[in-house]
């Protein structure tokens, strides 16, 4: 008797909570909803049918945008890795002149994203663009319309998907010990070859988990190949958004997910097993603060300084036009000109005066907030089983909850409608649809994957011996976690928390259908404000709320952000 | 940081809180409206009816017309919560609700979307008292919508690159006359509601039964040489920018917005008016089946419709009522338009059945 009580009490009640805690969740949101609309889409009729196979495969169309979306997420691999290493090199570990005001520039892609970024970088060189013009004024014979197709399009992701880089490659280089560097130092090695044996080893389970993530966006490009890519080069996703609002059309949306879905996991699995071949850590148990590197080659200094303020400007000119037209008015953002003279502020009196628009902003904050606090400390709590446990619970646990990657987002809304909108016994018989809740839970779940890679890529960069020596000492495995571990993944959670958070204050696709009717969110309230069909000036609205949206963003980077990497420096 | 990671989580907690509280008072207004509404009293005796908050959803509230409608339903004893989105997601939106409805009126919406909701079986019918009113042919023959606005999709042309005589005749002129290729916008956005309509326009030319989606090879051909010899439209950019500066002079245009973006832009545009006509949409308005507050719902579409909410609406917002005894009370200009074009004639129930159909064959086989 005694004996099975001491057996019980070792049970760790807390820790099956959680298990059972998450189980659930996985059951009654990721898996349960997104089977049922893949089950109302294939099999709705009654029969499963090969149709939308078929319609897909005698497409030229689709096949082409299918391949092209696959060249571009290679392509991207390559380039963003190139230059999301470089910026990180240039502000934490060279010693370059003007690193803080240039860290500032390559931040900018964390405050605006989409039709806007994309628009900010066709005022540059598009065919009335100020590059475009000097360009042509230079050799007369120039094409103005040279912007566009594949080399646009990457040209512009390239610089515009580095956000990710800029974090938490930041994140993990300040983890490098600086030991390591100065003994190969010491022992004579050069610089390029301490990077690459010393440096790039440490970054490694990070890069990975980016490039998993670049790969994913590459596929996913919407808004760049929309406006750039011209008939020549087109990708699939906005081919896919189309379709999956359609009545009718809805099998081929959710099959040509599914293929860049598959397409996903088969890399990321990929990655998984190279990730269990080796990760390196530092060992040393004392790692001492990293010290600017000088570059001791006259020619290679200049040439990385040149560079590093060249993409500076890159990365600035778009963000201070969209500042700069949101001041104008329809014909100067389409002809691109500025004139002194035609600086108004009626755009910024016309979206803040019928402010009975407060309310969307506190709906949008709330939910931002919420959402992207429960995802992450989900994913936390994954996290924690994947780095403690390497089972096929864990696995299958992993795999679960990467299902939101397999539908784009639409489908995944409809999914929740069409499962929820009756009472459901895994949820105590309660209706979601037409409460607040949907909402919330769609946003949790939309986030899950993308937090759970770079929670977990932080969580597999920790030294074990950490955590033995605070079991050995006697810790509680939820005080060594809270104690030990979590001050170490901090910064990384918070940023993935800032990024999440930025990601929900205007998203439209999601919210569309799930939104509570009496709660507005701001995505709903832009989208109607500067619809085709409204009347106002409407791209000139857009900018408005962009540069909102860039404030609102950038005080959220700098409140979670900015403060928690200015503590670790002190 | 331990400090703000406590606050935050306490910060979070009381949100918590406070969409939960929200929730249950909004389920329980569900739960007490059914109770209200059986005790109302009957909206013609003697007391004044009491007006329960409606629920509308709508795809026109942009420009300050919906807090115009909010601001003038309340002068007349209405309250209404508006909720807007576009045409396409609304319908979505209204079908995926089905089970469960949260609107209580829906209006704005064109006759093809009512027709893809009355199939989707999410509609209640229901005659008002203004339905005689309305221009023939206009209102659901089945008295599950009735109508408010007309929108015509007008093809226009800047009058600095065409005369009348040199502009295209029809929309046909485009891809069969040489001198107009590349000088047209090719409606490519297809998830948005005008280029349905225009592809719509050109292909319910060709119908025939035992054809594709019920449109003949021909017709086929037609809308591929369409696509074809047109400039692809670009997403986030405005057509009329391009029809001003004359980079692409010709393309389609909803006559509701005509008028702004003339002023925004500074150059009027010529109108083309077809021998066939122009397709002509038509915003409805009707109630949504399972809403607690049918009475209600009933009284607000009466007043919505009213010649005279439609006159002042038409007056204030340049738009073309449907209801006759409002068209008289319309701008000059937006008279005199309606007077020079002629409605072409559509089956909108037999487009509401195959345009998602067209649209993914569009998608898939015509566009390059």
């Amino acid at each position: 008797m005694t004996k099975i009580r001491s057996a019980l009490s070792s049970i760790p009640v807390a820790a099956w909570l959680m298990y059972a805690f998450l189980g659930w969740f996985i059951v009654a949101f990721l898996i349960y909803p997104n089977l049922n609309v893949y089950y109302e889409i294939f099999w709705g009729g009654g029969s499963f049918s090969l149709d939308a196979v078929h319609k897909l495969i005698s497409s030229e169309r689709a096949m082409k945008s299918l391949y092209n979306s696959f060249i571009l997420a290679l392509s991207l691999v390559v380039t963003v890795n190139l230059v999301g290493i470089f910026l990180v090199l240039v502000t934490e570990y060279f010693e370059i002149k003007g690193a803080k005001i240039l860290r500032l520039g390559y931040f900018t892609t964390l405050v605006y994203s989409g039709v806007v970024l994309v628009s900010g970088y066709k005022f540059i060189y598009g065919d009335s663009g100020f590059i475009t013009r000097v360009l042509s004024h230079l050799f007369p014979a120039f094409n103005v319309n040279w912007f566009h197709g594949y080399g646009a399009v990457l040209f512009v992701m390239t610089f515009a998907c580095t956000s990710n880089h800029v974090i938490f490659l930041t994140n993990a280089i300040r983890k490098l010990d600086f030991q390591t560097v100065e003994a190969a130092k010491n022992m004579g090695a050069s610089t390029f070859y301490i990077l690459r044996r010393v440096v790039l080893p440490v970054l490694k389970p990070t890069i990975f988990a980016l490039t998993v993530l670049l790969f994913l966006t590459g596929l996913g490009a919407t808004s760049a190949p929309l406006i750039l890519g011209g008939s020549e080069f087109q990708t699939i996703t906005p081919m896919i958004l189309t379709f999956a609002r359609s009545v009718t059309s809805k099998d081929l949306a959710a099959l040509l997910a599914l293929v860049l879905g598959v397409a996903t996991l088969l890399l990321l699995t990929l990655m998984i097993r190279f990730e269990k071949n080796g990760n390196f850590m530092s060992v040393s148990k004392v790692k001492s603060a990293l010290v600017k590197q000088k570059i001791n080659n006259r020619i290679g200094n200049v040439l990385v300084h040149t560079a590093a303020y060249l993409l500076f400007v890159i990365y600035i000119i778009p963000v201070v036009l969209i500042i700069l037209f949101s001041f104008t008015d329809a014909r100067s953002i389409s002809t691109a000109m500025l004139s002194p003279g035609e600086f108004t502020l009626d755009n910024y009196i016309t979206v803040f005066s019928n402010m009975s628009a407060f309310k969307p902003y506190l709906v949008s904050i709330c939910y931002a907030a919420v959402a992207s606090l429960a995802v992450v400390v989900l994913t936390l709590m994954a996290s924690r089983i994947l780095h403690k446990f390497n089972n096929i619970w864990s696995r299958t646990l992993e795999y679960a909850l990467l299902i939101p990657w397999m539908l784009p987002s639409t489908l995944i809304a409809i999914g929740l409608i069409v499962t929820f909108d009756t009472p459901k016994p895994i949820l105590g018989n309660t209706v979601l649809l037409g409460t607040l809740w949907l909402l919330l839970i769609a946003y949790v779940i939309v986030h899950i994957p993308f937090t759970l890679r770079m929670v977990k890529a932080s969580f597999f960069s920790i030294d074990g011996n950490l955590e033995d020596a605070a079991k050995n000492l006697g810790a509680r495995s939820f005080y060594s976690f809270r104690r030990v571990l979590l001050p170490i993944i901090l910064p990384s959670a918070l940023a993935v928390l800032a990024l999440n958070f930025n990601n929900i204050l205007a998203d439209y696709d999601l919210t569309v259908f799930l939104y509570h009717p009496l709660y507005q969110p701001l995505g709903i309230v832009i989208k109607n404000s500067t619809d085709a069909q409204a009347l106002a000036d409407t791209q000139a609205l857009t900018l408005v709320y962009s540069v909102i949206l860039m404030i609102m963003s950038a005080i959220t980077l700098y409140g979670v952000y900015g403060r928690s990497s200015r503590s670790k420096t002190k | 940081m331990k400090k703000t990671i406590s606050l935050m989580m306490i910060f979070t907690l009381c949100l918590l809180l406070a969409a939960c509280a929200n929730g249950n008072s909004s389920t329980n207004q569900g739960a007490a409206s059914p109770a209200a509404s059986n005790g109302q009293t009957e909206p013609q005796s003697s007391q004044a009816p009491v007006n329960e908050k409606l629920i509308v959803y709508t795809n026109s509230n942009s420009d300050g017309r919906g807090e115009w409608l909010i601001d003038k339903a309340k002068a007349a004893g209405f309250d209404i919560e508006i909720v807007g989105a576009g045409g396409a997601d609304l319908t979505n939106r209204l079908i995926a609700e089905k089970n469960n409805p949260i609107a209580d009126v829906v209006y704005g919406l064109n006759s093809m979307l009512y027709e893809i909701l009355t199939q989707n079986d999410v509609l209640e019918p229901f005659t008002p008292e203004w339905a005689d009113e309305v221009e023939e042919g206009l209102n659901d023959p089945d008295g599950y919508y009735h109508s408010l606005v007309k929108q015509a999709i007008l093809l226009a042309y800047n009058p600095e690159k065409y005369t009348p005589e040199t502009a295209p005749k029809d929309w046909s002129d485009l891809w069969n006359k040489a001198e107009y290729k590349g000088m047209y916008e090719a409606p490519t956005l297809l998830g948005q509601g005008t280029p349905r309509i225009v592809a719509a326009g050109i292909l319910t030319r060709y119908q025939d039964p035992s054809g594709e989606y019920g449109i003949s090879k021909e017709g086929w051909e037609q809308i591929k040489k369409f696509y074809d010899n047109g400039v692809p439209a670009v997403e986030g950019e405005d057509f009329y920018s391009k029809l001003a500066g004359g980079q692409t002079p010709i393309g389609a245009m909803v006559s509701g917005v005509l008028a702004s973006k003339e002023k925004q832009y500074g150059v009027k545009s010529g109108i083309v008016s077809p021998e066939i006509g122009v397709p002509v949409i038509v915003e409805q308005t009707a109630i949504v089946k399972g809403t607690k507050k049918r009475e209600t719902a009933e009284r607000f579409i009466n007043w919505l419709g009213s010649a005279k909410t439609q006159g002042e609406f038409a007056k204030e917002f340049n738009s073309m009522p449907a209801n006759a005894k409002a068209a008289e009370q319309a701008n000059e200009d937006v008279k005199k338009l309606y007077a020079s074009i002629k409605t072409q004639t559509m089956d909108w129930a037999f487009i509401a059945q195959n345009i998602d159909n067209w649209a993914e064959k569009i998608e898939l086989e015509v566009l390059k």
